[in-house]
């Protein structure tokens, strides 16, 4: 869950072991203060979320490329993206941190919006608005692409 | 549900690590021994690092005040001889 939900805001493997790593480390150091295993599941997921937002904005100061990121060459007049997995990834990875990191939690993590907005300590209109405008903007940039008609 | 909400589900599920992620985690771990103080020590820590200033610093004013008085007290007594010697000076 913690190296997911960070490799889905990242898209980058080794970023996301090292960052789950320290979340676990850090897990270690405080677990005194855990109550229950539920509470340990909030703790690492909101852990987990600051680290990738962090992580996130150092490498926007200090802009980084993973491999995985680099466009593969494009056959020419490709009609349709046969792997639209990857497409939608790719979209996800241009929405803005706040937005990128409510789409991952409410679509991998299968959170609702008043669970997201509790770990992100934001309103859950905020949450909603967010939901709202990512999806609207995904649809839009896969029908241009012509991966999907509406 | 709408064919977007599918297909994002389809494209964030969830991803493992490296095979070796849990050791290399566990072998961390056990490297980094945990030195937190607990809090009640940290505070009482800091309770006596504050008392002992307090005290050290009432002690200095002590010092100086005790050491004021005896000048003081000093100053008085030559004074005090020196009347008294002007007083049998000045007796038939």
């Amino acid at each position: 869950m913690v190296f997911s939900v960070v490799y889905h805001f990242l898209h980058d493997r080794d970023t996301a072991e090292e960052i789950a790593q320290d979340v676990f480390l850090s897990l270690h150091r405080n677990l005194r203060a855990i109550q229950s295993a539920a509470h340990a599941g909030f703790w690492l997921r909101k852990v987990a979320v600051q680290r990738s937002i962090d992580a996130s904005r150092k490498r926007m100061r200090r802009p980084q490329v993973a491999l995985e990121d680099v466009a593969e060459p494009v056959a020419r007049g490709v009609p349709a993206d046969p792997m639209l997995g990857e497409t939608l990834r790719r979209l996800i990875a241009t929405l803005p941190e706040t937005p990128r990191m409510v789409i991952v939690l409410r679509y991998q993590e299968d959170l609702d919006p008043t669970e997201i907005a509790n770990l992100m300590a934001i309103p859950v209109s905020t949450v909603k608005s967010h939901l709202q405008r990512s999806l609207a903007l995904l649809r839009e940039k896969l029908v241009r692409r012509g991966v999907r008609e509406e | 549900m709408d064919w977007l909400e599918d297909e994002l589900r389809q494209a964030l599920r969830r991803k493992d690590p490296s095979p070796d992620f849990e050791a290399r985690v566990m072998a961390a771990a056990r490297r980094r021994p945990v030195l937190t103080m607990p809090r009640w020590l940290a505070a009482a820590a800091a309770l006596l690092v504050i008392t002992s200033a307090g005290l050290g610093y009432r002690y200095h004013r002590g010092q100086a005040a005790k050491a004021q008085v005896m000048t003081a007290m000093r100053l008085t007594g030559s004074k005090l001889s020196r009347i008294q010697m002007q007083i049998k000076a000045a007796r038939p």
